[in-house]
């Protein structure tokens, strides 16, 4: 268990992480996001003692620092490359492993359960950032701790490596260990997180469960197609509270060959009211529906929806077809779901928009 | 405190750094120690020569000193330079604990490094002398003060780097200080406007450590006149210019952020 109570920190006059106060509880994973510059990566060097700032964090009712050997109760990576370049892994991990009594045929182990066997006496310099990540992965499971914090551990690895990660942290979490995980891949966090601690611009925003998250920053809606939906617009517009789009044709069926499928009856999207209620108010006047179904945002909506506010680094969308980037901005977070992501002019070596977390 | 001596002496071992720059500290002094033995093969064996042999000519180029410095550079710079500080620090979160131990790691490595280079020099200058030579005054002086100064130089660099939380800066200090900043100094007091500065020479850091390995009196010989310390209180000058820096450092290192 990490208890967090008010952790704050400030540069200057700039307010990092603001009295941040949270549980990450065993047997779960915890995940842990925020925009860029939000203070996550800050909020785990303070919770590691890393950073001076305010407050305490308590492992197991223990602050890191009392701790006699750390490496063997809590495993941390917060950076991806944190290794001397010519030092061997196997020699990364000895060293570490000397300084908090492990005994080192424990190295060879977490190697080959992170795949590095092979490459074990050669120089990471050279290691892709997949691997270092991996690297990063055994050096936390050095200690066999029951605590892991991790700072965006998917980031370079390949959709094996991702999928891999996934089934690892979850298992440690079954075996009761507390996983305290950061990404910004959110379709991956959504598999992965059983709990979520959203932050932004150093404040709470949600410390909760994701269904609880999703649910509270976005609406779910109603996708309902009827030939008759003309009608049941009407009928729903009647109901206080409740609001009717039209679908536009395009966005019916994607993938549909348009010429080979007979055209799909026109589509409502309906929010404030419940699916079932739809589904009656078309039995009881009659009106034939062909698809009744209800959708829910995904994490990502939600997360746009609840941090777009405190974004620190805001980029721009590319105007109209044919502007010049810059020439139209327009903010490139909006509540619903985010356009496909646009195409930059090919600038390579360019500096990317948006800054640095 | 015993595992962050560990933990420090698997760091000094794996590094290829430590091997390359101690052996071809001992090397290059063994090859100045061939050359002034070769030299004075004919002369009788004074005091001045064996120093001179046994040390590798420390007193006018301080090979091991400044390599040991670097050593001692890399113990606390490369853990900014590489990141690998958060690491460190996670293992061994007690801050004077770690750097402690790398004080105490760096410092018996370069004990070791000066054993060796002694002996290995020892050795060459027997092959000319045929004899052993006298330990008496003011050898029995000079060797310790050797080993002295080649830990306080390591020490400084190690001090240094922590300071800067960085290689470049560090380096640069260590090479530029003792060649370029004391030696406009001791230039300068020679202007006859200047020559109040004569008396603040015995103060410069880096060449009252230089004393560490005298054999004889201070002679002006044309350079500026003052009254030098003795050896060891100016081994103690250089120890406080050494023991200053540390603490800056320390307390940074506890107060900043990693």
């Amino acid at each position: 268990m990490i208890t967090a109570k008010g952790l704050h920190k400030r540069y200057g006059a700039k307010t990092a992480v603001d009295h941040l106060s949270f549980e990450v509880r065993p047997g779960m994973v915890t995940g842990f996001l925020g925009p860029n510059g939000a203070g996550k990566s800050t909020t785990m060097r303070l919770m590691l003692d890393l950073d001076n700032g305010g407050g305490e964090t308590l492992f197991d009712g223990r602050r890191f620092g009392t701790i006699m050997h750390p490496m063997r109760e809590i495993g941390a990576v917060l950076e991806s490359k944190a290794f001397h370049p010519t030092r061997t892994a196997r020699n990364h991990l000895r060293m570490l492993a000397a300084g908090s009594g492990i005994a080192y045929h424990r190295v060879d182990e977490v190697l080959e359960f992170v795949g590095l066997t092979e490459v074990k006496n050669k120089k990471p310099k050279n290691f892709s950032l997949g691997m270092a990540q991996r690297l990063g992965l055994a050096q936390a499971l050095l200690g066999d701790p029951k605590t892991l914090i991790l700072d965006e551990p998917a980031n370079g690895l390949d959709p094996s490596g991702i999928h891999w990660l996934r089934t690892v942290l979850k298992s440690l979490a079954d075996q009761g260990r507390t996983i305290f995980v950061s990404s910004h891949l959110l379709s991956e966090m959504a598999l992965m997180a059983d709990q979520l601690v959203v932050i932004g611009r150093g404040k709470m925003i949600y410390n909760g469960d994701v269904d609880g998250f999703v649910r509270d920053f976005t609406q779910s809606s109603v996708l309902v197609r009827s030939p008759q939906a003309a009608q049941l617009a009407e009928l729903l517009r009647r109901v206080d509270g409740v609001t009717v789009d039209e679908v536009p044709e395009d966005r019916h069926a994607p993938g549909a060959d348009p010429a080979a499928a007979p055209a799909p009856s026109p589509a409502l999207r309906v929010s404030g009211i419940e699916t079932a209620a739809v589904g009656e108010l078309a039995f009881q006047n009659n009106v034939m529906l062909h698809e009744l179904v209800t959708q829910t945002a995904s994490l990502e909506t939600a997360f746009i929806t609840a941090t777009g506010e405190s974004e620190e680094y805001v980029a721009h969308d590319l105007g109209p077809a044919g502007s010049a980037p810059g020439s139209a901005p327009a903010p490139a977070h909006q509540a619903g779901p985010p356009a496909a992501p646009p195409v930059p002019p090919v600038q390579p070596g360019g500096p990317t928009a948006g800054g640095a977390a | 405190m015993s595992s962050a001596l560990r933990f420090e002496w698997v760091r000094l071992r794996t590094l290829r750094s430590t091997y390359w720059l101690s052996g071809i500290g001992v090397l290059i002094t063994a090859g100045v120690a061939f050359i002034i033995a070769y030299a004075t093969r004919n002369d009788p064996l004074d005091v001045d020569i064996t120093a001179q042999v046994l040390t590798g000519g420390a007193e006018f180029a301080t090979f091991i000193p400044v390599f040991m410095s670097i050593i001692g550079v890399f113990s606390t710079g490369h853990e900014y330079r590489h990141g690998t500080i958060q690491p460190t620090l996670t293992a061994i979160p007690q801050r004077s604990r770690l750097l402690l131990a790398k004080i105490v790691i760096v410092s018996l490595w370069s004990v070791l490094v000066v054993a060796v280079s002694l002996a290995v020099n020892l050795g060459l200058g027997l092959i000319f002398w045929g004899e052993l030579p006298s330990f008496d005054n003011p050898l029995d002086e000079v060797i310790p003060g050797y080993f002295l100064l080649v830990v306080l130089y390591a020490i400084c660099g190690l001090a240094l780097a922590q300071l800067f939380r960085g290689v470049p800066s560090a380096i640069v200090v260590l090479l530029v200080t003792p060649l370029l900043v004391e030696g406009l100094i001791s230039g300068l007091s020679l202007v006859p406007a200047l020559d109040w500065l004569q008396p603040a020479l015995k103060f410069l850091p880096f060449s009252a450590g230089g004393r560490l390995l005298a054999t004889s009196p201070y002679e002006a010989n044309g350079g500026p006149e003052f009254d030098p310390l003795s050896r060891w209180e100016s081994g103690g000058v250089f120890a406080a210019f050494v023991a200053l820096i540390l603490a800056v450092a320390w307390y940074l290192f506890k107060k900043r952020d990693a």
